[in-house]
């Protein structure tokens, strides 16, 4: 009972996520802010971290404003979903050396499928937002889901196929240097994906603020709009820690197995794209179509058939 | 220099079998006439057409109850060869009475010129194609605000009215929307402004289905402040603060505009360290509006490294123009009669600062952003404007030399000490949104050059004794002109702007100003430019057409 307390509230449960939130958004923020020749959030706290908390309580306690013409209960109850849904990865990653929360073999097939669903409710919150810039980062939301997830799933296969399973305890355990230099390929079409999945730029599409003013979150102010940062950045943790599990041995290290290890290599994740972001301008929505159908799919393919040569070839001891 | 004036005098025996009361040269590449009969306009307008003069800067009508009549002004240019004319004509006061052939069908750069006056004094263009109120919000339709018989305090008395009618005409106008646009089909009227994160305060209805744009119809006047009746409200000095007020990303160079057409009239001549002043602090705005044009760019592609990057260098600008003037934006530093302020030489310590920063950034910026491959990826295809429609369409500054038009007042029609600098245009041939990008980042580099040219020019002078940095920046304009009309124009940032100065006998503030500015042309062209384009390309277009708001309703 005090077990299921803690995993569900604490650790890897709300509390968790919400730390996390708070500070990989500090962290963003104050991460771009030298490549921006910025200071960022610098007043409160040390380096300002407290900045972060601030502004997300004071989101929390604004006024929510429902549009007259949408479904209330819908239009409230849908980002609080996403944020469920975006929660429910954390229980089948081994964060710790304890293993998942939810020891399961079908634990891949479990973090593909909600990472999955997540952009179909997101267009859900933009299509009942009645607003037509809303509608309109509604479709691009699922065009772009479309297109990048076959490669997302494609890449996140990989490692299954090296080591003949699903379970993500197995595959952490399995890693080594050299699965880790054959998996490189799909580490890098995973991270591509990542960026279009997570719609970071230069894949910033559904949410373009100059072209469909924030696309589906236009609509939403107050706790609704923290609601959907709030999923956006357990978003960002699950993919993230997908990435960690699959292919960079999760918790284990040099010297030590810790949960620490794990959050540096999220960390250095995060620190690849926030560098793309300050970097590079938003592509078109063909351009974007085009780039995954063209040369994103078509190589995770190729990457499938050199993960099955290498398996054959080299990695025949596992 | 001499061809220009074989040139004038064909354009003057072309024209001359037109019944006018007077042609006469004005200024190096101008021709004035004042036609007898307002009726000849068309066929004068085909005439100068042929000869070259395919663009239309601007048209100005100006009121004089007194007389009853309208004097009409159009002001034909050839960006390309330095020989313009000028076109006088009156027309009747009375509404009903007061029309005149629309010359839209021959030259369409004059659309919305026409369609401005029409708002502004009641002018009736016969034949116009699309004569709809522009700027104006909907309760001053039809009450030609410009006129000098016009009642603004009767109108503000009237605001709960005005407000209906603006609401009223909102209403109608959108649920006439939901009858032309099928209510099965996939076509929706999306309102792109005035309240959106790209767009400024403008308003473009765009007509799109899913993605595609279908047609873009641009409604401006949101930030209309009817600078050009504020002026003349104010003394000759006072004028300059509503003049600069046209955009204050480039304040300065729309100030010397201003004063070099009072300086014509008053017959004042300046000292050339003032006209030094105005070349380098000219430059200096311009320098500032650019690093925002270029951010601004970047930034409707979702990338704000560029506009912050910019930011931080053109501070360094802005402190020189802040130690001269004591204001870092509305400086109002340029007055009829030179230059405001003497100048304490010691800011050009900060000068130098702002221009080592300058050089220290610049190659950065050029490896990052201006080769950057995504951004020539999505800009380098859309937003095409030929050379020959951005003549039709009186296009100016870096908009129409990234077309390939070598065009700079700068060196067509040189002013201030511009006859004594050392530049060239700037152009590129394919006139898309990149090539816009890219002419505007050369000209940041083109102007610090001339920065740094006028400040060993200063220097030099103040060390020989030739200027007197103390004394020399003001010669005495009297504060009552003398009746008299004249025209001036500068190379702004954003492109040509056009002053058309009236004044009556022993006045103190001006009669009319007309303000050509460049953005109003340039905002013209976004329906061509993005019809049949995608709703991605919107902001970016519209960036890269480097559109001020501030110049675009005055």
């Amino acid at each position: 009972m005090i077990d299921a307390f803690i995993s569900g509230f604490l650790f890897p449960g709300v509390l968790y996520a919400l730390v996390w939130t708070v500070g990989l958004f500090w962290f963003f923020r104050k991460f771009m802010a030298p490549l921006h020749k910025r200071v960022g959030p610098y007043y409160n706290g040390p380096h300002g971290s407290y900045q972060t908390l601030f502004d997300l309580s004071k989101l929390w306690t604004k006024e929510s404003i429902t549009p007259t013409g949408v479904n209330p209960y819908l239009f409230s109850t849908m980002p609080l979903i996403a944020v469920i849904v975006a929660m429910l990865p954390n229980v089948v990653i081994p964060w710790t050396n304890n293993g998942p929360l939810l020891n399961t073999p079908y634990g891949l097939l479990i973090l593909v499928v909600l990472v999955g669903i997540e952009p179909f409710l997101l267009f859900l919150i933009g299509f009942g937002s009645d607003n037509k810039y809303s509608f309109l980062g509604a479709i691009r939301v699922l065009t772009q889901a479309i297109s990048f997830e076959t490669a997302f799933f494609l890449s996140a296969l990989a490692p299954a196929l090296l080591f003949s399973t699903l379970n993500l305890s197995k595959i952490v355990e399995s890693v080594s240097f050299v699965s880790f230099l054959i998996l490189l390929p799909s580490l890098i079409l995973y991270f591509i994906s990542l960026l279009g999945l997570l719609e970071q730029p230069p894949f910033n599409i559904p949410d373009a603020e100059q072209e469909v003013v924030y696309g589906f979150m236009t609509e939403y102010s107050g706790t609704g709009y923290f609601m959907l940062q709030l999923a956006k950045f357990v978003e960002f943790m699950a993919v993230f820690a997908g990435a960690g599990t699959l292919f960079m041995g999760a918790y284990r290290g040099i010297f030590f197995d810790s949960y620490l290890w794990f959050f540096i290599k999220m960390v250095s994740i995060a620190v690849i794209m926030i560098t793309i972001r300050a970097a590079t301008p938003r592509i078109t929505m063909e351009q974007m179509l085009h780039f995954s159908w063209r040369y994103l799919v078509p190589l995770s393919l190729l990457n499938l058939a050199w993960v099955m040569f290498a398996k054959a070839m080299i990695f025949t001891g596992v | 220099m001499e061809g220009d004036g074989v040139l004038m005098d064909y354009i003057k025996n072309t024209i001359s079998d037109i019944p006018t009361e007077y042609i006469e040269d004005y200024k190096q590449n101008w021709l004035k006439c004042k036609l007898k009969d307002s009726k000849d306009i068309l066929t004068i307008t085909e005439k100068l057409k042929k000869l070259g003069l395919r663009s239309i800067s601007t048209i100005s009508p100006t009121d004089f109850p007194n007389e009853n009549k309208i004097e009409m002004n159009y002001f034909f240019e050839d960006l390309q060869n330095r020989k313009n004319c000028w076109v006088k004509c009156d027309i009747p006061r009375e509404f009903d009475k007061c029309k005149i052939d629309s010359i839209t069908p021959i030259m369409p750069s004059a659309n919305w010129h026409e369609r401005e006056a029409y708002s502004m004094f009641g002018v009736d263009f016969i034949n116009h194609p699309d004569l709809r109120p522009i700027i104006v919000s909907q309760d001053y339709y039809g009450k030609a605000p410009y006129r000098a018989d016009f009642d603004w305090r009767a109108h503000e008395a009237n605001q709960l009215n005005n407000l209906k009618a603006i609401v009223d005409d909102f209403k109608s106008d959108e649920s006439k929307n939901e009858k032309i646009l099928d209510p099965l089909g996939s076509d929706t009227m999306l309102n792109w402004g005035p309240t959106h994160p790209a767009s400024g305060p403008i308003r473009l209805k765009v007509h799109c289905d899913g993605e595609k744009v279908i047609s873009v119809d641009p409604e401006i006047g949101y930030v209309w402040r009817a600078l050009e009746d504020l002026v003349t409200r104010k003394d000759f000095i006072g004028a300059i603060v509503a003049v600069e007020r046209l955009c204050f990303m480039d304040n300065i160079n729309s100030m010397t505009g201003y004063c070099m057409a009072v300086e014509e009239i008053a017959g004042v001549e300046i000292t050339p360290f003032a006209k030094w002043m105005r070349v380098l602090l000219g430059e200096c705005a311009r320098v500032s509006s650019h690093f925002m044009g270029l951010g601004n760019f970047f930034n409707t592609m979702g990338l704000h490294t560029l506009m912050l990057w910019n930011m931080d260098v053109r501070e360094y600008f802005l402190d020189v123009l802040e130690s001269y003037s004591g204001a870092r934006i509305a400086t109002a530093a340029i007055e009829p009669g030179g230059v405001r302020y003497p100048l304490d030489i010691s800011i050009f310590k900060e000068l130098q600062a702002a221009i080592d920063k300058f050089d220290s950034v610049i190659g950065d910026i050029e490896a990052i952003f201006v080769k950057n491959p995504t951004m020539k990826l999505r800009a380098s295809k859309v937003g095409i404007i030929s050379k020959n429609e951005a003549i039709d369409f009186a296009l100016s500054g870096p908009v129409a030399r990234a077309s390939g038009v070598k065009t700079d007042i700068r060196l067509d029609e040189p002013y201030a000490a511009y006859n004594e600098v050392k530049m060239d245009y700037i152009t590129a041939q394919n006139g898309s949104a990149a090539d816009r990008f890219r002419v505007i980042f050369e000209e940041l580099k083109q102007s610090v050059d001339i920065i740094r040219q006028a400040k060993q020019k200063i220097e030099e002078g103040v060390a020989s004794g030739e200027f007197d940095p103390q004394k020399d920046h003001m010669v005495k304009v009297p504060k009552k002109l003398p009746a008299g009309e004249a025209i001036s124009r500068v190379e702004w940032a954003r492109g040509e702007v056009l002053m058309h100065l009236v004044t009556t006998e022993k006045a103190k503030s001006p009669y009319r100003l007309k303000m050509r500015a460049p953005s109003f042309n340039h905002t013209m062209m976004l329906n061509r430019l993005l019809a049949d384009k995608t709703l991605s390309d919107i902001p970016l277009v519209f960036g890269s057409m480097y559109i001020c708001q501030g110049d675009l309703d005055r």
